[in-house]
């Protein structure tokens, strides 16, 4: 399996969980404490897939994928919007994310989406 | 905002009544302040409590974590308290985590973030969740020092009320403890198997608090807190007139027996053993209520279906003063509740009413409630009393006691009996095949008073006093016979009975 993922967390134990999960499934992970950091992330090492928090500080992920869509170099990675809030009140404040799981999620929910998405993300 | 530097500071009330009666009104706004406690006792929740109570006003807060619980976790665990609305969050609630910039960029780089996010969101309260975690990540005390003086700096700055939360226990002088504007502590006290929480103010600068420990319960509704009675009521709300005159007791002979009536509000503990009478004696005064002297019974051990028919039995009279609302019935179970509670809720019942005559049944719960701190008791009840005074109420309650037979009587509650001004006692004398009934006033207080026993009988129109002592003379004569002793005196019984 191969890809390159980026888990945008401010939550230090968070991001730390999903890279050691992606990591043994054989993913390279890279990851970021904010929305900025994240968007600097992702214009120089262009991962193949997001994980991406909602609530978060100095740009948080609403932010994040206003940005993406306005950047051509980033625009269409598919991006996983977490929050530990409803989907339905996430999806009021923003778009253009390819799937939506809720804190706290399970391992399983992690790697079933990155094979998921990454297998999509080669297909296109 | 007050435009005026010098002047008072402005308040930032928590939301949660009994802390900020103890607070005098609640934080100061641009304060910071440490809450601390071991694990459990309701640090995140007191935190976040503010954080909800306070946006309702529109307000936007702030909820940063450091090494503490994750925020779906602690979201899923609120969800469950009747202030916690979702739809808030993050617009006015943010739950942020800054133990990686702690991590990655130190204290300074927490500081940036704080500064930033409280700016950039407007925000007038920030929790700050774990606080140990920037105490270890200082390279020393100063660095840490540093820290907390900057962020009181943002906190005078912005405006913005700053709670840090911490386990560390204990009046450990710390940097972070002599910096900050002010101090709670949480706690759990263990008396056998039962445990009481309690909450004290150690420090609040640029204003008087309630000092000492408030019993508070973790609730649905979040921190619920009850300000120590006897603290909340060092000084009773308004000064004492010494109203004058009389109130009927709600029996013309036992009227006559204590000097024409009971002082105007006073208190009269009627002690007994159980099956005496006390309850009825206690109905028969509220029986003399009407709308212009509103009556509360504060019930402990009767349930209301018990007294309702207690009520038909022997006081038929209450039944129609209940029902036009000139009697309020408040029962509690006595193994219910914390004693401020019930201080509190008896507070709350007497003011809403305007209540004139109260009849507590009976003073043995309060003890069962103070069984973590019996020694307050005491203070409790004097301050509780004495605050019925300026008010107006005059009080009746009733005091079981564990002897039934007998010249001799003990109380369960220590001396209590020096705080009622006017002490009626109930009690049974066998003699012969016969149980007979006697009542006797020991003390009134300013008055002269009839110190002899009287015989009573309880009927369908509740006690029935005899007129005069004779008959009480004849039985308590012919005790003492049977006992192979003198007959015993009124006066002696008085001296008889150890608790006076």
């Amino acid at each position: 399996m191969t890809g390159l993922v980026l888990v945008v967390d401010d939550e230090f134990g968070i991001a730390e969980l999903i890279d050691a999960v992606l990591t043994d499934e054989g993913y390279r992970v890279l990851t970021a404490a904010n929305g900025r950091q994240g968007l600097a992330v992702m214009t120089k090492d262009h991962p193949d897939l997001v994980f991406l928090d909602y609530m978060m500080p100095v740009m948080d992920g609403a932010e994040v994928l206003r940005a993406m869509v306005s950047d051509p170099s980033i625009d269409g990675v598919p991006v996983v919007l977490m929050s530990s809030m409803p989907e339905a009140m996430v999806a009021e404040r923003c778009s253009d994310y390819t799937a939506f799981m809720r804190k706290p999620f399970k391992i399983a929910q992690v790697t079933t989406l990155a094979r998921r998405l990454l297998i999509q993300s080669d297909s296109t | 905002m007050s435009e005026d530097a010098g002047g008072g500071l402005e308040r930032l009330p928590s939301g949660i009544a009994g802390l900020d009666i103890i607070l005098g009104g609640g934080f100061l706004k641009g304060g910071l302040y440490i809450v601390q406690g071991p694990p459990g006792t309701g640090k995140t929740t007191l935190g976040n409590q503010l954080c909800f109570n306070h946006i309702v006003h529109g307000a936007r807060t702030l909820y940063v974590t450091l090494l503490a619980e994750y925020h779906a976790r602690m979201m899923q665990h609120l969800s469950i308290m009747s202030f916690f609305d979702i739809s808030k969050i993050p617009d006015q609630l943010t739950y942020l985590n800054g133990l990686r910039v702690l991590h990655d960029e130190g204290l300074k780089g927490l500081l940036a973030l704080l500064r930033r996010e409280i700016t950039t969101r407007g925000a007038s309260v920030l929790v700050l969740d774990g606080i140990v975690s920037a105490r270890r990540a200082a390279e020393d005390e100063q660095a840490f020092s540093e820290f907390v003086h900057e962020l009181q700096g943002v906190a005078v700055a912005t405006d913005c009320t700053m709670l840090m939360l911490t386990s560390g226990q204990g009046t450990k002088l710390t940097p972070e403890h002599t910096m900050v504007d002010g101090i709670i502590e949480l706690s759990d006290q263990l008396t056998g198997w039962s445990a009481e929480s309690s909450l004290q103010v150690v420090k609040f600068r640029g204003s008087a608090f309630l000092r000492g420990r408030h019993a508070f319960k973790i609730t649905s509704d979040g921190i619920v807190v009850h300000p120590r009675i006897e603290a909340l009521l060092a000084r009773p709300s308004r000064p004492d007139t010494g109203i004058s005159g009389r109130v009927s007791s709600g029996i013309d002979q036992l009227d006559v027996m204590v000097g024409g009536g009971l002082p105007a509000s006073s208190t009269t503990m009627i002690m007994g053993p159980s099956g005496t009478g006390k309850t009825t004696l206690g109905l028969q005064f509220l029986a003399k209520c009407n709308e212009a002297e509103p009556g509360l019974l504060f019930g402990f051990y009767e349930t209301p279906a018990r007294l309702d028919a207690k009520i038909a039995a022997v006081c038929q009279p209450l039944r129609g003063l209940i029902d036009s609302g000139a009697v309020e019935v408040r029962w509690q179970p006595p193994t219910d509740d914390l004693l401020d509670a019930y201080g509190e809720r008896l507070l709350q019942a007497v003011h809403r009413r305007k209540v004139k005559r109260l009849f507590i049944d009976g003073l043995g719960a309060f003890k069962q409630a103070s069984v973590i701190e019996p020694s307050r008791i005491g203070n409790f009840l004097t301050a509780l009393m004495n605050e019925m005074r300026v008010l107006g109420v005059t009080t009746l309650y009733t005091l079981e006691v564990p002897d039934i037979m007998g010249p001799t009587i003990r109380t369960p509650i220590g001396d209590l009996s020096s705080l009622a001004e006017n002490l009626i006692l109930l009690r049974f004398v066998e003699l012969g095949s016969q149980l007979y009934r006697l009542i006797s006033v020991l003390k009134v207080r300013d008055s002269q008073f009839d110190a002899s026993l009287h015989e009573y009988v309880t009927s369908g129109k509740g006690l029935i006093i005899e007129a005069t002592a004779d008959s009480a003379q004849r039985i308590m004569a012919g005790y003492s016979n049977q006992k192979g002793g003198n007959p015993l005196p009124a006066n002696q019984l008085r001296e008889g009975h150890n608790l006076l």
